[in-house]
């Protein structure tokens, strides 16, 4: 114990007082091991610091892996091949500026790479082109070291200045940019400067603690290309510092990739990677079945049963925030009563719907956008469960002792129909009467502006939201009183205070105490109910292994390989 | 006859453009916008704005459709792309998978009906008619997934996809049609045979027909010189309407067997509000569309003197 102890005081020595906190944390416990990691890299703290952190504090023993990682490592690795991914058809060009779905997701980061990687599989930020980044004492500067000797597929140097573009391009509210999501309010381009060729400084709208998630493969657009590149016909190029460079990319049909010679680590195993793409998850699933393909980049349990239930087939599950809404108009009889919002809540069965909907592949959630992927939630705040006693007792406080009827808008896209139709039956063991209105996305998003749209505008309205890796988005734009996706229209000043507070904490433990101060205040308002966060699916044959899956449509293939 | 060709394709000129006017509009109409399309829905509406600007959507409606008509087919907004490769491989696919659709189904279509026509009311011709009429009410996508987990995943005979590999030959490419041609050739069959079946038996009927037996003639040369000929007139008129569903209509077939065709480019140009590419494959189903019928009704005349005589009328 004394030499861990001596081992732990040498590698304290140079760090930050944040970075100590953290130390302090883990030492008493206040934060598991797992948490420590997590938070340890969102603060910049390497990997290798981070384990002889946690080897010193003496639980070096512990496995790193979770299930999903186990699960992907199986096989002997085998040097070449080609290897077969059914992946979803790129909706639009896959233009790394506009890239917003499944399948362009996808074939960005074949060869396009972050400044740091968002591991599904560690629940950690872990370096890619940044070797180590830090804030300073507020969190509003954070200044990113860039891993040297790196190169573009085309053989030029990556440096400072291409970073300084692509960020400045992404953060540009007169761009086209899918990424201004997430830099809206956070990062202008102005903000982005080099300070040499190795080191790039965000200066930042306001303090951020969870600014390194922005630049992350979190914010999926933010891959880092050449200065100068015309993002519009990057597709014809694929130019990006990844592992493979592009073989050949057929519009709707498929693409291939080959290793990059250039590439800053290790050589991939395989030979070539050989991409088709499918309009749907059915004939996907077929060709795993038909050997047609050997894996399949991103799948949902629905449809699903045949290769879930095969021991046939390596799935690899991946924890993740993709999650459903069901927001109420607050500003609308009967919702204005948040006992009635309440009482819609407390119908809700969450461990039927994750298993009937979700073949079990999810986890349980509480009426707040705090979830299990998120070290800072607050285990203490206790989850709700169905009770329609409850529900019918609130429903008669608030002066609708025999319910009310009322229409729930909502959109085709996996599961969530049938969401609809459990929230629906559930809502009716309270007196509730709710009539669906499920169109395609099209017609429920409209225009995606308050007034033109069934998602916004509804006085229910159920919809999706993808995997994030900090809860910020999930807090600000559906909740907040200048939120641009408050379907809800829940206008609170406390909250708004509240989470402008949790934004700009770098502290864990200040965070955590916030957040359990928001989850406590969104139960009793309740103007969203959550069901359930969904875990992420990839699926291979047994003789695939290494690879490196998000829950956000990513593939990682450079230490995949197939055995004969 | 080529006054009766060049009246056709007056008329067709004429059907297209105001086919091209009114799937414009209706793209107008439409809810949403392509950048939000391209940008999904949750894309910031600043990114949405540049967007659509970028792509000329935000221009008044006779502006688009005269930059449409003065730069066709264009370029996509989806794909930001030349549409001409687009569209030309896609079309390229979709006529090959008709082409050995037709070529399964029509001597079998007719074969059919011919034999229960000869055999009307005996248990081949209500075999031949009960298997008809119960294959035209299973969907595509049920028997293309029986199809696919007997064939392909079971016994391991053929392809799941259709897609062959590239640079693969005829005859292998021909084997990744054979699974997705079953689907169409077990929806049509039911039909072409129904028509054929009772064009037959109406030619049997006839007063021509009669008289050929009466003055002696063996039944099989008549059947071939005289029923054939005339009993095939319907059958014609529907193997030509069903080329617009199986160029163009074929989604659910292309979506389960892996198979870009122009169905899926226009079902997808629809949902992304592509309208540069929907108005293309639109006008390119109906050029198709248009042809086939006017090689119908010219076959049609070839079959049928009385036609030819009157359209030269």
């Amino acid at each position: 114990m004394s030499r861990g102890n001596s081992e732990l005081d040498r590698l304290r020595d140079g760090r930050t007082e944040l970075e100590n906190h953290y130390i302090d944390e883990l030492v008493s416990g206040r934060l598991s091991r797992r948490d420590f990691l997590r938070r340890g890299s969102v603060i910049g703290m390497s990997a290798p610091l981070l384990g002889a952190i946690v080897a010193a504090c003496g639980s070096s023993s512990k496995s790193t892996s979770s299930s999903g990682a186990a699960s992907t490592s199986s096989a002997p690795a085998t040097k070449g091949g080609t290897l077969r991914i059914a992946s979803v058809t790129p909706a639009a060009a896959v233009n790394p500026l506009t890239v917003s779905d499944a399948g362009g997701l996808t074939m960005l980061n074949q060869t396009g790479e972050f400044l740091i990687f968002d591991s599904n599989i560690k629940l950690q930020l872990q370096p890619m082109l940044a070797l180590s980044w830090s804030p300073n004492t507020d969190g509003s500067v954070w200044t990113f070291k860039l891993r040297p000797n790196v190169k573009f597929s085309n053989g030029a140097a990556m440096t400072s200045a291409d970073v300084v573009y692509t960020m400045q391009q992404l953060s540009d509210p007169k761009n086209a940019s899918n990424a201004l999501s997430a830099f809206g309010g956070v990062l202008m381009p102005s903000g982005v400067k080099a300070i040499d060729p190795l080191t790039v400084q965000f200066t930042l709208e306001a303090p951020n603690g969870n600014f390194p998630y922005a630049v992350s493969s979190d914010n999926y657009n933010a891959i880092i290309v050449p200065k100068g590149t015309d993002f519009g016909s990057w597709q014809s190029t694929f130019i990006g510092t990844g592992a493979f460079k592009l073989g050949s990319y057929t519009t709707n049909v498929g693409a291939t990739f080959v290793p990059n010679p250039n590439y800053w680590g290790p050589q991939p195993l395989l030979s070539m990677t050989s991409f088709k793409f499918y309009s749907s998850q059915a004939p996907m699933i077929l060709a795993l079945q038909g050997n047609d393909v050997d894996v399949i980049a991103q799948f949902t349990p629905a449809g699903a049963a045949a290769i879930l239930n095969s021991p046939q087939y390596k799935i690899i599950k991946l924890p993740s925030a993709n999650h459903r809404e069901l927001s109420m108009r607050n500003d609308i009889a009967p919702f204005t009563d948040p006992r009635v919002r309440q009482a819609v809540a407390y119908t809700l069965d969450r461990p039927g719907a994750v298993a009937a909907l979700l073949s079990g592949d999810g986890t349980v959630a509480n009426d707040y956008p705090f979830g299990p992927r998120f070290p800072s939630t607050d285990p203490t705040v206790p989850q709700r469960t169905q009770n329609i006693a409850m529900a019918k007792q609130l429903l008669a406080a608030a002066g609708h002792p025999n319910g009310f009827s009322t229409t729930l808008d909502s959109e085709i896209y996996e599961e969530i129909p049938e969401l609809a139709q459990v929230i629906q039956q559930d809502a009716a063991k309270a007196g509730i009467t709710i009539k669906l209105n499920i169109t395609n996305q099209t017609l429920y998003y409209g225009k995606s502006t308050y007034g033109n749209s069934n998602w916004l505008d509804g006085t229910m309205s159920l919809v999706d939201y993808g995997d994030r890796g900090s809860p910020n988005v999930y807090l600000t734009a559906p909740l907040t009183t200048t939120g641009t996706w408050n379907a809800a229209r829940f206008h609170n000043k406390e909250y708004d205070g509240l989470v402008k507070q949790y934004v700009a904490a770098l502290d864990l433990t200040a965070q955590r105490t916030i957040a359990g101060k928001i989850q406590r205040l969104l139960l009793q308002e309740t103007p969203v109910v959550y069901p359930y966060w969904i875990d992420g699916l990839t699926a291979s044959t047994p003789n695939v292994s290494g690879l490196n899956p998000t829950s956000i449509a990513q593939l990682y293939l450079n230490t995949a390989s197939k055995s004969a | 006859m080529a006054r009766f060709i060049l009246k056709r394709l007056g008329l067709a000129l004429i059907t297209l453009w105001l086919l091209s006017v009114i799937v414009f509009v209706l793209g107008q109409v439409l809810p949403s916008d392509p950048g939000r399309s391209i940008l999904g829905p949750l894309a910031a509406p600043s990114a949405v704005h540049a967007l659509d600007h970028q792509l000329g959507v935000d221009k008044p409606i006779l502006t688009q459709y005269w930059h449409w008509i003065t730069h066709f087919p264009g370029t996509s907004y989806q794909y930001q792309a030349p549409i001409g490769p687009i569209l030309t491989s896609a079309l390229g696919r979709s006529l090959k998978l008709a082409i050995f659709a037709f070529v399964i189904l029509v001597p079998l279509g007719i074969i059919g009906g011919v034999v229960s026509a000869l055999n009307a009311g005996k248990p081949i011709d209500r075999t031949i008619s009960i298997v008809g009429q119960s294959m035209l009410t299973v969907p595509e996508f049920v028997s293309g997934i029986v199809l696919i987990v007997v064939f392909s995943v079971e016994l391991g005979w053929l392809p799941v996809s259709a897609t062959a590999p590239t640079g693969s030959g005829f005859f292998t490419s021909l084997k990744y049609l054979i699974l997705p041609v079953i689907p169409l050739v077990m929806v049509l069959f039911g039909y072409i045979a129904r028509m054929a079946r009772v064009g037959t038996i109406e030619a049997l009927e006839s007063d021509y027909a009669r008289t050929a037996i009466l003055k002696g003639l063996p039944r099989g040369v008549m059947i071939r010189r005289h029923v054939l000929r005339n009993s095939l007139l319907p059958t014609i008129t529907v193997v030509a309407t069903q080329t617009g569903y199986l160029i163009g209509g074929l989604v659910v077939v292309e979506t389960l067997f892996r198979y870009n065709g122009i169905g899926l480019l226009t079902y997808n140009a629809a949902n992304q509000h592509d309208i540069p590419m929907l108005e293309a494959c639109v006008l390119t189903i109906g050029v198709v569309y248009m042809v086939v019928t006017l090689v119908a009704d010219i076959a049609f005349s070839l079959l049928n003197p009385r036609i030819r005589l009157k359209a030269a009328e």
